[in-house]
């Protein structure tokens, strides 16, 4: 037990970084069931800045944009141009799925690195990105599944379980499995990146707090930005994945 | 980094000593959560309180007290959250198409519609414009002879004209002038005359005074 005196130290140092909230919060109770408030107050926040946003911007379009509406008939744009490469001509439908997912990650992710929630104390946890949650990734993740499958059923009837056996029936535990995967693979990317930036940011300036983490921080913007459009990337190229006509 | 500028701002406090807030384990908070529900929590969330506790039992004794602060993290706890924000979402969805994705979209397709509409337009009338540019060279063209005869036609006359009137100045001039050298040829006549006469006296004289009466 010689090592106790320095250990000491090290551990308190550990604490101290360790002083990031991870995975605490604060619960409401909602009849039997419990509900992760910061989560649900960020995206209020969340949902609250876009629809503001774009009322202000688009309740009287003009034929020559400026200003607010010509950013979003750019996000418009992006957004269709986005579902007409995954989806195919029949992208139409598709596009306020896709895009509510694009906006509502990609203005969670940045309003976790850019709204300063941590102002406001909570009794217990804290304010972050509501996409930082493994709640929330699985919230988006799920209907995704929900739409590929109602995309592919709505196209091709029945036939649409046909796929599961193609190219061979042998690759059918694998075909199912997929659509487990799927969803799976969805919600722990966007959480474990958001997470791991915001981790990364904090323990970074509880280290070092000037200069260094800023390099960092421009970093989690970036990978904020990218997983946003990863997120509905996939999720429109699995809806125009069970579309498409298997030959 | 709204995490980081609230921790450059409170650098010189401790990060997890959370003097708001007493520490409370998840799986005790929820006392009203029913069975089922606890022991579905406690199998899912994934708890590093036992490696907590693993490294606490090394150092041994010092540290019970920060064993217990540090909070296991619930990171997988899955709950009425998930239904709630897939709830939000689609509510979003219904709204963000209803005010925007719907009109803004509809109001694109129709501007570009008229655009295009009016391109088309423009590509029809361009016929036209060249109809009437030729209708208008044409017009030009005969305006243009038109008035080179008339520019003609008036240069014509107006040598004519000046034609007459010399023609006339010349006559009027060649009488004068003869009319003049007739006048001079009478005055010489008429001093030649007198001439004479006056030669006849003047011979006379000079002979009378040459010569003395004899």
């Amino acid at each position: 037990m010689n090592v106790i005196p320095c250990s000491i130290k090290t551990l308190k140092g550990l604490y101290d970084i360790s002083g990031v909230e991870v995975g605490q919060h604060l619960y409401w109770q909602i009849g039997a069931l419990q509900i992760h408030a910061q989560v649900l107050i960020t995206s209020w926040v969340v949902i609250a800045i876009l629809l503001g946003s774009v009322i202000i911007a688009v309740r009287n379009p003009q034929t020559i944009p400026s200003g607010g509406q010509n950013f979003f008939e750019y996000v418009l744009e992006f957004i269709r141009d986005l579902s007409k490469a995954q989806i195919g001509e029949e992208y139409g439908p598709w596009v306020p799925f896709i895009g509510t997912m694009f906006l509502f990650i990609f203005v969670s992710n940045w309003s976790g690195a850019l709204l300063p929630w941590k102002i406001i104390q909570l009794p217990h946890g804290e304010l972050a990105a509501p996409t930082n949650d493994i709640n929330t990734t699985v919230a988006l993740a799920l209907p995704t599944s929900v739409a590929y499958f109602y995309a592919g059923l709505t196209k091709k009837g029945l036939g649409y379980f046909k796929k599961y056996i193609q190219p061979t029936p042998i690759l059918l535990p694998i075909n199912i499995l997929e659509d487990f995967t799927k969803p799976l693979s969805l919600s722990f990317r966007l959480f474990g990146n958001i997470l791991a930036d915001e981790l990364v940011v904090v323990v970074l300036v509880s280290l070092v707090p000037s200069l260094v983490p800023i390099p960092v921080m421009f970093l989690g913007l970036f990978t904020s930005g990218i997983q946003a459009l990863i997120f509905a990337t996939l999720a429109a190229a699995y809806i125009g994945e069970s579309m498409e006509g298997h030959h | 980094m709204a995490a980081a500028s609230t921790f450059m701002a409170s650098t010189s406090k401790p990060l997890l000593s959370n003097p708001h807030h007493p520490p409370r384990s998840l799986l005790t908070t929820p006392k009203t959560i029913p069975a089922p529900f606890r022991s579905l929590i406690k199998s899912i969330s994934i708890s590093p309180r036992t490696l907590v506790l693993g490294a606490a039992s090394l150092v041994a004794s010092p540290l019970p007290a920060l064993a217990s602060e540090i909070e296991k993290a619930a990171l997988f706890d899955f709950n009425l959250t998930l239904p709630a924000i897939a709830i939000e979402f689609l509510l979003l969805m219904i709204a963000l198409d209803k005010i925007y994705f719907t009109p803004l979209g509809k109001f694109m397709d129709s501007r570009d519609a008229a655009i295009r509409a009016q391109l088309g337009e423009v590509k029809d009338t361009s016929e036209e414009v060249k109809q009437l540019e030729e209708q208008a060279a044409a017009v030009m063209k005969a305006a243009r002879a038109e008035i080179t005869a008339a520019l003609n036609k008036m240069k014509k006359e107006t040598t004519a004209e000046l034609e007459v009137k010399l023609v006339e100045g010349r006559k009027k001039v060649e009488r004068e002038l003869a009319e003049a050298l007739e006048n001079l040829e009478k005055q010489k006549e008429d001093t030649i005359k007198a001439l004479d006469s006056q030669i006849a006296a003047l011979s006379n004289e000079i002979v009378k005074k040459v010569l003395p009466q004899l």
